[in-house]
C-alpha cells in the first residue's frame, strides 16, 4: 500500500512554483529532486524546499542528473548540460537526431536521448559524439508515441526498460539496441494491463527489482516486477483528469514522485514495507 | 411655420433611421448568406463533446436531436493529420469492455456501427500491435451522436475525431435549431474560409 505524503511545487507565480507547465522529474542519489517547467529548472530538498533554480534557453522536456552531478535537459532540437551549479557547460544539437526530446538517462558510460520527434532512443558518448539508435530497428520504425512522448528508464545492469504506449509494453533494450523483451497488455477492466490507446506513457526503474510506471486517462500510477507481474497500484485518484504524460521518478529509498501535469505539482508516496 | 424641427419630427427620424439600419444588416445578412460567406459550423473548441477539460461530463448528443434534418446534417468526421492510428482506438472501442482472445476489446463503440476500421499496409500476423490503422467513418451511418469524439477526445485521444456540418445535409434555417439548444454556443455562423477546411470538406456520400 503506498499513501500520499508531500506535494511540492503547484501552479502560481513565485519561485517554486511553476506558471505554465511542469513535464519532468528526476531525483539524484542525494535524494534532491530536479524539475523542468517553464523554461526553468528547479532543484528541491527532499523535505521539499527550494535549494535553487535557473533559466534554461528553451521550455525543457526531460533532465537527469548525472554520476558527477552535471544536469542535463533536453529541450527542442537540442540538450543542455549544465554543472551542479547551474552553470551551462555545453549544448549538443543535432538536428538529425534530437528532435523534440522527452527522456534522457545514463547507460555503460554513455547518454541516452529519447527523441519523440522521430520516436527513437539515442545513444551518445559523453562527448556527444552518436553511436546508435535504440527502438528503430522494426516494422514501426520506432515507438509507436501516438501520446506524443518518449520515455525510459536505465536499471542497474544498464538494461533501458522502454515505454511503448501504442503498444501498450514496456519493452527492454542493450544500449546497442538488442530487444530483450517486453511485458504488458491492453486491458481496460484489470488493473495489471495497460488502458486506453497508449499506456503506459511514462516509466522509472529502481535497482534490479521495480519498474514505475505512469498512465493517462484515467491518470494512474503503478508498479511491477522486472517480470511484468503487478505489485500495487501506487494512486488513482489524486490526480487532475486531464493529466497525460504525467514524469515519474524514485528515490533510493523507495519514495515515488509524480507530476501532476495540470495542477504542476509533484506528489510524492511512500509504501509500507510490503511495498 | 417653423424651420425648427419639432420633437416628434426628431423621434420620427430616429424611428426611420433603426428600420432603415435594421433592414441594412438584414440585408447584408441574407446577402452574406446567399454568397455563401458564413454558413453554420460546430466550433470544436466550445462543443462539450470535443473541448479540453470537461473530462467526466456525458456525451451530448443535442445535433442529432435537436437538427431538423431526419438524420441530422452533422457528421463525426476523423481529421487525418491529427489521428495517431492507434492499435486500440478508443472511438471505435468500447475500452470498458472485456477482452477477447485477440486481446482487444470486445465492443465497438459506435451504437451505428459507422466506423470501419483497416489496418494500412501489410499486416503483421504474428503480432498485429504492429501496424497502424486508419479509422473511417462512414457518412451514410453517421447521426452526429458524438460518441466516438467524446472518446477521441484528449487525454483519452488525440481529439481527431470531431462534428463538422455537412452542407450538403445542412437546409441553412435562418436560426438553426441546434445553435438555439446548445448550451455552449458550439453552434455559430462562421465565414466559408473557416468553416470548410479543405481536408474536412469531403462531401456526405447519401
Amino acid at each position: 500500500m503506498y499513501k500520499q505524503t508531500q506535494v511540492i511545487g503547484g501552479k502560481g507565480e513565485g519561485a517554486p512554483r511553476f506558471s505554465q507547465t511542469l513535464r519532468s522529474i528526476t531525483v539524484d542519489g542525494s535524494e534532491r529532486l530536479y524539475a523542468v517547467g517553464d523554461s526553468e529548472l528547479k532543484v528541491f530538498e527532499a523535505d521539499g524546499t527550494l535549494r535553487r533554480r535557473w533559466p534554461t534557453s528553451m521550455p525543457g522536456h526531460a533532465v537527469a542528473v548525472a554520476e558527477d552531478g552535471s544536469v542535463y535537459v533536453g529541450e527542442s532540437g537540442q540538450v543542455e548540460i549544465f554543472d551542479r551549479d547551474g552553470k551551462l557547460v555545453s549544448t549538443w544539437r543535432d538536428p538529425e537526431r534530437l528532435g523534440r526530446i522527452t527522456a534522457i538517462g545514463f547507460a555503460s558510460g554513455c547518454v541516452l536521448v529519447g527523441d519523440a520527434a522521430d520516436r527513437a532512443i539515442r545513444r551518445y558518448d559523453l562527448n556527444g559524439t552518436f553511436l546508435n539508435d535504440i527502438g528503430r530497428n522494426n516494422r514501426m520504425q520506432g515507438f509507436r508515441i501516438p501520446n506524443g512522448v518518449i520515455d525510459f528508464g536505465v536499471d542497474a545492469d544498464g538494461i533501458v526498460h522502454a515505454t511503448n504506449p501504442g503498444k501498450h509494453r514496456i519493452e527492454h533494450y542493450t544500449p546497442d539496441d538488442q530487444l530483450l523483451g517486453h511485458f504488458g497488455r491492453f486491458d481496460g477492466i484489470d488493473p495489471a494491463g495497460f488502458p486506453g490507446c497508449c499506456n503506459p506513457t511514462n516509466v522509472a526503474v529502481a535497482g534490479r527489482e521495480r519498474i514505475y510506471v505512469t498512465e493517462k486517462a484515467e491518470p494512474r500510477a503503478k508498479v511491477y516486477d522486472f517480470q511484468g507481474n503487478l505489485i500495487a497500484v501506487i494512486a488513482t485518484d489524486v490526480f487532475d483528469p486531464n493529466c497525460k504524460n504525467m514524469a515519474i521518478a524514485v528515490d533510493r529509498r523507495g519514495r515515488v514522485y509524480v507530476a501532476d501535469t495540470v495542477r504542476l505539482e509533484i506528489i510524492v508516496f511512500e509504501g509500507d514495507a510490503e511495498s | 411655420m417653423s424651420d425648427h424641427p419639432t420633437r416628434r419630427d426628431a423621434l420620427s427620424r430616429v424611428a426611420r433611421g433603426t428600420v432603415l439600419l435594421g433592414f441594412g444588416g438584414t440585408s447584408v445578412f441574407l446577402i452574406d448568406k446567399a454568397d455563401g460567406q458564413v454558413v453554420w459550423q460546430v466550433d470544436a473548441s466550445r462543443c462539450v463533446n470535443s473541448r479540453l477539460g470537461d473530462v467526466g461530463a456525458p456525451v451530448c448528443a443535442l445535433c442529432t436531436t435537436e437538427c431538423v434534418v431526419q438524420q441530422s446534417a452533422v457528421r463525426a468526421v476523423n481529421n487525418f493529420r491529427e489521428c495517431g492510428r492507434c492499435y486500440i482506438c478508443p472511438a471505435y472501442y468500447n475500452i470498458k469492455s472485456a477482452v477477447d482472445e485477440n486481446g482487444l476489446p470486445s465492443e465497438k463503440l459506435c451504437p451505428r456501427d459507422a466506423i470501419e476500421r483497416k489496418p494500412i499496409g501489410l499486416v503483421d500476423p504474428e503480432d498485429p500491435a504492429n501496424n497502424f490503422y486508419e479509422y473511417i467513418i462512414d457518412e451514410v451511418k453517421c447521426d452526429g451522436c458524438g460518441i466516438c469524439v467524446k472518446g477521441c477526445k484528449e487525454p483519452l485521444g488525440l481529439g481527431s475525431i470531431i462534428l463538422k456540418v455537412r452542407h450538403d445535409l445542412c437546409v441553412d434555417c435562418n436560426h438553426c435549431a441546434i445553435s438555439k439548444a446548445c448550451p455552449k454556443e458550439a453552434l455559430a455562423r462562421q465565414p466559408v474560409e473557416t468553416a470548410l477546411e479543405p481536408t474536412l470538406a469531403a462531401p456526405a456520400t447519401r
